[in-house]
């Protein structure tokens, strides 16, 4: 249990809070083969200008795109929403159609509930089945966002805006049951001093995403994760007697995440409850939305929408995560040298993402099938650094 | 493109055909009711006065409205005069009541440019009775 400070009333027992000199006991991970109970495998659908929010008329209704967020589709949803939705309201519909129910589609959809419109949604498959279900699940607005050229001056405030009106969004569904939005202590420990990796333009490569269809390295990117450092924790050095991993460097910071389950449940129930309605349905092309019953659609369809719409600037990102049997008295997360396990409410995520490949790792890859060599390698790699916490014992 | 506009034709028809049964001398804002010029100095006074809390480029906040798309839905179909006059009375929220009639027309021809309504030659007048005969009417986001 944590010193409780001068003055201030004892943390209460499950959150212990370390004071400064004291190694948290945290519960070491069990982290074996036969723990891995899932596999999954999805593409990021990283949009070269950023995401679509532009509109355009098809027949005699008005599309508004909600598609492109990369590696943010869950971090950016309620921001992106939010510009989707405005632009739908300010033509008066009184219902609107939502093509897709990814995190993209059900949150827009969700979003023009809550201004009072019906909603009805088309889509192939319900959350749980889509890609949305397959990323990790943290709160990651700057990932595999746009390239830097393509996505142009005005790019970085308006995501700006989409990721801190996103975080007060998830930060309304803290707590709740099931915890659909938590914060975790997240580790990154290393035998060397722990520094952020930067990715300055390499002139020995010559081609780019202009030229060669593809980002050809990692500067092409943007990386606006700076802008709101403000309000997402950063991580701070742990001194030695600070480091319940024993390892000659380590840094904490705090970490948001999403627990799918629940979050996917409230969000449903939300949709339902507000009386929406889901039709099951597949569009073959742009054309058909002229058919839909509602004048204004929001279309959502994710990396679908590069052959659906037929936008070859969407690049497939492909990304695998492995999950492990639950461990929710293990509350944490930690990383070493880009393999990081993550204790969530449906499992501990398990991540292998070579740290020489930066934001290149899996461009142009629309292989959707999981890989278990890099997931087993992970697990072989991180288990050894459990072993001081064993030897401390479980949290007092 | 030309059925296209239908559902914006509608929506405007619409809204002129309602506020027409309440005021029979009234105007939509399609027919160019601002400046470029008076816009241009209500952007100026936005900068100063209200880009802290609805954001440089009126998209808002979580608890501060925005101020395009959405609020097209909130303020469309009615008399121009009612945003008018609730800018002068509300606006800004530290200072309600502090904007001279002038900078309020400026503010509204501003609002009207930022949510993709078309300017004209002549400046909406400072004058409450007079744009309640001007009909704020939706159009197509871009
Ligand atoms: C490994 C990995 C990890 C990730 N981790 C994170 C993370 O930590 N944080 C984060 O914010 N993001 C993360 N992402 C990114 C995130 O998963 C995506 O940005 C997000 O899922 C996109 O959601 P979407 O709703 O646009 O698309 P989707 O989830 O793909 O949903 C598309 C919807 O459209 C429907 N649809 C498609 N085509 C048609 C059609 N022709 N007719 C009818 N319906 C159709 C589908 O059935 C579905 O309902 C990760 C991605 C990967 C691959
Ligand atoms: C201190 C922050 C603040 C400032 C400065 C401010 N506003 Fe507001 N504004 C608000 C808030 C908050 C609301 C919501 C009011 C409410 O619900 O009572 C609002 C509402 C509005 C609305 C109504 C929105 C809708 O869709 O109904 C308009 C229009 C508006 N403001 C315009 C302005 C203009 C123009 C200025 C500058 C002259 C300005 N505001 C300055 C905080 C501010």
């Amino acid at each position: 249990m944590a010193m409780p400070r001068a003055g201030l009333a004892a943390a209460p027992a499950a959150m212990p809070t370390p004071a400064a000199g004291m190694k948290p006991r945290l519960a070491p991970m069990r982290v074996s083969p036969d723990q891995l109970i899932d596999m999954k495998c999805c593409i990021r659908p990283l949009r070269a200008a950023g995401p679509n929010l532009g509109t355009e008329i098809v027949g005699d209704r008005l599309v508004v795109h909600n598609y492109g967020h990369g590696g943010s589709g869950w971090s950016l949803s309620w921001g992106s929403a939010e510009v989707a939705v405005g632009k739908a309201l300010s033509v008066l519909p009184e219902s609107i159609a939502v093509v897709g129910c990814g995190i993209v589609g059900l949150t827009s959809a969700v979003v023009a509930q809550r201004a009072g419109l019906k909603v009805t949604i088309y889509a192939r498959e319900l959350l749980p089945r889509t890609r949305s279900f397959r990323a990790s699940g943290s709160y990651t607005p700057g990932s595999r966002i746009a390239l830097v050229g393509p996505a142009g001056a005005q790019f970085p405030e308006l995501w700006e805006q989409m990721a801190r009106f996103s975080w007060k969004m998830f930060r309304t569904f803290l707590g709740l049951p099931g915890n659909p939005v938590e914060f975790c202590d997240s580790y990154n420990v290393s035998d060397k001093p722990i520094e952020r990796r930067k990715w300055p333009p390499n002139p020995a490569i010559a081609g780019s995403w202009e030229t060669a269809g593809l980002p050809q390295q990692n500067s092409e990117f943007a990386h606006l994760d700076e802008r709101i450092r403000d309000i997402v924790p950063q991580p701070v050095d742990l001194a030695p007697e600070e480091n319940p991993f024993d390892t000659p460097y380590a840094q904490r910071s705090s970490h948001m995440y999403f627990n799918f389950p629940a979050y996917g449940h409230m969000l449903l129930t939300e949709f339902f409850e507000r009386g929406g309605r889901y039709v099951m349905r597949d569009f073959h092309s742009p054309a058909e939305f002229a058919g839909l019953p509602e004048k204004v659609v929001i279309h959502a369809t994710g990396y679908a929408a590069r052959d659906l719409w037929q936008d070859r600037t969407i690049i497939p990102v492909r990304g695998q995560t492995g999950w492990l049997v639950p461990q929710p008295e293990a509350h944490y997360s930690l990383r070493s040298n880009n393999m990081s396990l993550l204790s969530k409410a449906d499992g501990v995520v398990v991540m292998n993402n070579n740290p020489d490949m930066g934001d290149m790792l899996g461009v142009g890859d629309s292989t959707e099938l999981p890989n278990r060599a890099p997931i087993e390698e992970a697990l072989a790699a991180l288990a050894p650094l459990f072993a001081p916490l064993a030897v401390r014992g479980g949290r007092s | 493109m030309r059925r296209g506009a239908s559902i914006l034709a509608a929506a405007a028809l619409a809204v002129i055909a309602s506020a027409l049964s309440a005021a029979p001398k009234a105007r939509g804002t399609g027919a160019g009711v601002y400046t470029e010029a008076q816009a241009g100095e209500g952007a100026r006074v936005y900068a100063v006065r209200c880009a802290m809390c609805h954001g440089p480029g009126l998209a808002g906040t979580v608890e501060t409205p925005g101020l395009v798309g959405k609020f097209m839905a909130n303020w469309a179909g009615r008399p121009l005069g009612d945003l008018y006059d609730y800018l002068g009375r509300a606006m800004p929220q530290p200072s309600p009541g502090s904007l001279t009639a002038e900078d309020n027309a400026r503010l509204v021809a501003f609002l009207l440019k930022a949510n993709g309504v078309a300017a004209g030659t002549t400046a909406l007048p400072a004058d409450s009775a007079a744009l309640r005969r001007l009909v704020l009417e939706p159009v197509r986001p871009r």
